[in-house]
């Protein structure tokens, strides 16, 4: 079971320390502002940095075209996709099991 | 004016100027720095310079803090930044407001390494970090073309954007282009210049030839030692005439001719006669409609390594005559150093600034001049004369790339 709290909290961490840029810290990050446009601005550049950063930290693959953009929506879709795909690959899983 | 050819032909002018150097973010720190009789050049924390020979450039320092609102900069590479900072600078003195109204505003710029620098950091977390985590929006702004892109976005001009990339006398040939340009009636306005960063590739190569001084660089003296190299961006708004007058802009001198050429020759050396860098400076002479005794000044280019300056002398010879000796020559990368891709652009903001304030500005002490070269370079002091009508700078390139370009103070008449 994954706690979806925490991984927020582990999400806006991550996007802090990855893309690293002025002015980004993780008080600015509530779950639900948009990542994109008027929100914090982030590019294409940084979806694809992300994605490495995510593989990396979750040990999960993330193929572009399995995920929806949507995804990157904010911290709140993002921590929704993460716990779907972490609890699909784990053992015992009905996903795993087929 | 009539060309050389007797034709009637467009006259273009400049009605604004930028520039990012190591003196500062504007044309008005590079103006105090010119006219100090200081150098700029000194310790740097750019590049980690501790296993080199030498230890000194001209560093730019950070950027106002009102730049990093322009969108999209944190994606910017630091030649992208300077030459974007210029431009605006540049935009702003003409009286031009962003996006562009006139759909032929276009931009030739030059750089000679783009986003070197922040390709070099790439690679070495690539190293360091095995792949996994090497930031790469550090790539975003890697070509050589992306200076004049940034610019083109940030002020939208959507006319021809093209990049010239002919080592140091990139940004003087980015200028002719946009000179012709404008002249055959293809675009009205263009912004060209050039920006070039620090980095390590440039650092490492010029000390690996041992081109570069232990000390600041000392052109035309009887002990230089070799070039100091720096960076930043010269940008230069330059219009048709027809266009500046109806739009009510005040022109800040006229752009009178260019000219350039190819030594065909060594990969470094410049060809020692002079004979090419002669011939770019003739033809510039010659597009301007001008004998050489109209030239009243001459921004050289002058590196302070043995073989450039002697080449350069050796072509002033043979282009003023008699005059060679008598002839001012201003070199300003002893102020500033070397700054590759934007030392032309740079060197002609100075040129245009010395135009309009009636002063040749000096290049620092250090040393005598040598007398065998037979240059009256500027020295020390500014040197104030009221007839600084019109000038020359010179660039000379590795690979033999020459070019010249001829300004005339604006006057109404």
């Amino acid at each position: 079971m994954v706690n979806e709290v925490e991984l927020r909290q582990e999400l806006k961490a991550l996007i802090v320390q990855t893309l690293r840029f002025e002015g980004l810290t993780a008080d600015r990050l509530a779950d639900d502002t948009p990542l994109f446009g008027e929100g914090l601005g982030l590019d294409s550049v940084d979806a694809l940095e992300l994605v490495v950063a995510l593989e990396k930290a979750y040990g999960i693959t993330i193929r572009s075209h399995e995920v929806d953009k949507s995804v990157f929506t904010s911290v709140d879709s993002l921590g929704k996709f993460v716990a779907r795909t972490l609890v699909a690959a784990s053992p015992g899983s009905a996903v795993n099991a087929q | 004016m009539l060309n050389s050819v007797g034709r009637q032909q467009r006259r273009v002018v400049v009605t604004g100027i930028g520039a990012v150097t190591p003196a500062g973010w504007g044309v008005e720190p590079f103006t105090q720095a010119i006219l100090s009789g200081r150098t700029t050049i000194g310790g740097f924390t750019r590049v980690d310079h501790a296993a080199h020979r030498t230890h000194i450039a001209g560093e730019v320092p950070p950027e106002p803090p009102a730049l990093r609102r322009v969108r999209g900069w944190r994606r910017l590479s630091n030649t992208d930044r300077f030459a974007v900072g210029s431009a605006l600078e540049a935009s702003l003195q003409a009286g031009l407001a962003w996006p562009l109204a006139d759909s032929d505003a276009a931009v030739f710029f030059a750089s000679s390494t783009g986003g070197l620098f922040e390709t070099e950091r790439f690679v070495h977390a690539l190293i360091d970090a095995a792949g996994t985590t090497a930031p790469r929006g550090l790539l975003a702004s890697y070509s050589l073309s992306s200076p004049a892109e940034a610019i083109a976005r940030r002020l939208g001009a959507t006319a021809a954007v093209e990049t010239v990339s002919s080592a140091c006398a990139a940004s003087a040939l980015a200028i002719e282009q946009a000179l012709r340009a404008i002249r055959s009636g293809e675009v009205e306005v263009a912004f060209t210049g050039g920006s070039d960063c620090l980095c390590v590739t440039t650092y490492a190569g010029f000390n690996s030839l041992r081109a570069v001084d232990e000390r600041p660089c000392r052109p035309f003296r009887v002990d230089r030692a070799g070039l100091s190299l720096g960076e930043g961006a010269g940008v230069l708004v330059l219009e048709s005439l027809d266009h500046a007058v109806a739009r009510g802009a005040a022109p800040l001198a006229e752009l009178m001719g260019a000219g350039s050429s190819c030594d065909a020759g060594h990969m470094t050396a410049p060809n020692p006669d002079g004979s090419w860098a002669a011939e770019a400076m003739r033809r510039a002479l010659a597009d301007a409609g001008l004998d050489s005794s109209a030239i009243d000044f001459l921004n050289a280019h002058g590196t302070a390594t043995p073989l450039n300056d002697a080449a350069e002398a050796a072509a002033i010879r043979l282009v003023f005559g008699d005059r060679a000796r008598a002839l001012p020559v201003e070199a300003t990368k002893g102020v500033v150093g070397h700054l590759l891709g934007a030392a032309g652009a740079v060197e002609a903001v100075a040129t245009i600034v010395s135009l309009g304030a009636g002063t040749l500005h000096p290049t620092p002490e250090g040393g005598p001049v040598d007398d065998a070269l037979g240059v009256d370079v500027v020295l020390g002091q500014p040197r104030t004369s009221s007839a600084l009508r019109t000038a020359m700078s010179a660039n000379l390139g590795f690979g033999g790339a020459n070019a010249a370009l001829v300004f005339r103070r604006w006057s109404e008449s």
